[in-house]
């Protein structure tokens, strides 16, 4: 079995499962951000008669995208899912300005290698970084299965893998090569998938670029993504979950792959995903100069601390370009205050950029980011769909920090090589 | 599980922000039903009768994983969704909600909006009765039907399945 299958299994009692097996599985950790706390709250009170949760201390809410409230009907949202979590006594709840959800989480320390992880969000397989199975349902199986009993069913899924080889040249990064990969697979191309990453390049990333590649998988359609867990991930988890026991699942020798993809990272250009999707991706000399009106570091995909360390590089003693609102969201407090530690937060604001709560940023525009007709943002964020920030025809273009630190310079798309 | 009805017809990669936007995702399953999809077709949540069955391309329902858009969805009555290739999420969610949904390669040049389908689920099979062409796809595993035939994920857990058996 591989990684996937060994955690599916452990998690429903069996000795054995194989590709295509129905199973239901115990659950370790239920995630919700503000939106899905809400909509999994009413399913439990309309659909449910008003069932008991079974074991509260697995559910965590993190109020990412309504960091702080700009309706009347959003901060009425929050207040009855903090009486919710009050009367069924959940108290892991993360309130405003903590972080993007799942960069709280991982902060938090409530997960560990082996874990099952559920999420109603599509980026919830980002801990398959962290030798986890992680993967996103829908509302009514987080409440009919996760509240009531801490179960999941799962199909258990074909896997596939995608073996990274060489070395990325200067100005090109982790961000660069998951965009690619998405061109490379198509947004339809891993749909139902486990994908495995692997291979020398994958080895020598930190867990935080890492993360990047199970995040996105989302954007291949797959079920989960993973990479089987090293000393990297032992460490990692040892230091945000020092209490909490583990072991390392990992692959067994022999694995099958329904498909094995090799990718040579050495001759990429900077990639940028183009609207209207995460798949229109393109090397950054076919958009160059498109101008810009909104730049941002932040969301799931960005905001991390490696981003505002590229971007505050780029920044030092330099000004953004005066048509260019620069946005930078932490993706946690725990990285916002080591970006002030670090005096990242102090560059950044020197040049002229708007520093926000950790948060999902602008992310689905509930509190920042909207767009009117025909603007245009870079961000390193996770999404780019029509209609996500404000008006259907403004156009959002997604790249690495440095990608959007060498545009919101230049007040247009610009490749980050250029920079000196 | 067979239904006809009136076809309206979407393209592919259509993701949850078209299907239930931002702007409407607090609000009730019923104010989403009169957005819903609208970008992608104005007439569609003004036009659209029960019954009516949606056909798209590959992708449809990626992006968000919100179950709101599949709640929506059926929300306006619709009978079923036949497309190329749905979104994981989307796939699961539908069956959760009980909305019939049916692959079917090459659906989205089989019919136009307006044309009259007849969409056998357990069977596969979707039939335009305007041009008298026919496709045939892959029916839901015997888990998936079961549950949209009992009206989603928690009938089912009420009514009890042979595939919860044996599970902690």
């Amino acid at each position: 079995m591989n990684m996937v299958e060994k955690i599916l299994a452990k998690a429903a009692n069996k000795k054995q499962v194989a590709p295509g097996d129905v199973i239901v599985a115990n659950v370790d950790l239920m995630v919700m951000h503000d939106l899905s706390s809400n909509l999994v709250m009413k399913v439990i009170e309309t659909e449910m008669e008003n069932a008991s949760i079974q074991d509260p201390s697995r559910i965590a809410f993190v109020f990412d995208h309504n960091f702080s409230p700009a309706s009347q009907l959003a901060a009425e949202t929050l207040a009855a899912v903090r009486k919710f979590a009050a009367r069924h006594g959940i108290r892991h709840v993360f309130d405003g300005g903590t972080g993007s959800v799942h960069h709280c989480i991982i902060e938090s320390g409530l997960w560990a290698p082996g874990n099952v992880i559920i999420g109603c969000d599509s980026h919830t397989p980002i801990y398959g970084a962290l030798g986890v199975f992680a993967t996103g349902v829908g509302n009514n199986s987080m409440a009919a299965l996760g509240f009531a009993h801490s179960q999941a069913w799962f199909r258990v899924p074909e896997t596939m893998q995608v073996v990274f080889h060489g070395e990325t040249g200067p100005g090109v990064g982790p961000r660069d090569v998951a965009q690619h990969m998405v061109s490379r697979i198509g947004e339809d191309g891993a749909v139902y998938r486990a994908v495995e990453y692997a291979g020398p390049y994958m080895e020598a990333l930190s867990i935080e670029d890492r993360l990047l590649f199970p995040l996105m998988s989302i954007d291949i359609g797959a079920k989960c993504g993973f990479i089987n867990p090293d000393d990297k991930t032992a460490a990692f988890a040892r230091s945000f979950s020092p209490g909490r026991a583990f072991d390392l699942p990992r692959n067994d020798p022999g694995t099958k792959y329904t498909e094995v993809l090799e990718i040579d990272v050495s001759l990429l250009e900077p990639q940028i995903a183009c609207p209207p999707t995460v798949g229109n991706v393109k090397p950054v000399g076919e958009i160059a100069r498109v101008p810009v009106n909104v730049a941002e570091i932040g969301g799931s995909t960005g905001g991390r601390l490696c981003d505002l360390r590229q971007i505050a590089a780029v920044f030092r003693n330099r000004q953004v370009h005066p048509g260019v609102r620069l946005q930078i969201v932490p993706a946690s407090r725990g990285i916002y205050r080591a970006a002030l530690a670090e005096g990242l937060i102090e560059t950044l604001f020197a040049a002229g950029a708007n520093i926000f709560p950790p948060s999902a940023g602008s992310n689905q525009a509930f509190n920042m980011g909207a767009l009117a007709q025909d603007e245009v943002m870079i961000s390193n964020q996770a999404r780019n769909f029509p209609g996500r920030n404000g008006h259907p025809k403004a156009r959002h273009y997604l790249g690495s920090a440095l990608t959007v630190a060498a545009s919101a310079l230049h007040g247009r798309i610009t490749d980050p090589r250029t920079l000196s | 599980m067979i239904f006809e009805g009136t076809c309206w017809k979407f393209g592919h990669n259509i993701p949850t922000d078209l299907i239930t936007p931002t702007n409407v995702t607090l609000r009730g399953i019923d104010e989403m039903a009169r957005h819903v999809l609208e970008t992608a077709n104005p007439d569609f949540p003004k036009n659209v009768r029960p019954g009516d069955i949606l056909v798209a391309g590959r992708n449809f329902g990626c992006s968000s994983g919100r179950a709101i858009a599949a709640k929506a969805l059926k929300a306006t009555g619709i009978s079923a969704i036949v497309a190329e290739l749905f979104s994981r999420t989307f796939y699961r969610n539908g069956h959760e909600i009980g909305l019939p949904l049916l692959e079917v390669a090459g659906v989205h040049d089989l019919v136009e909006t307006g044309d009259r389908v007849r969409v056998d689920i357990v069977g596969g099979a979707i039939e335009n009765l305007t041009s008298g062409k026919s496709l045939r796809g892959a029916p839901p595993s015997e888990f998936l039907l079961e549950m949209v035939q009992a009206g989603g994920l928690i009938p089912l857990l009420k009514t009890g399945s042979r595939f919860f058996q044996g599970n902690p």
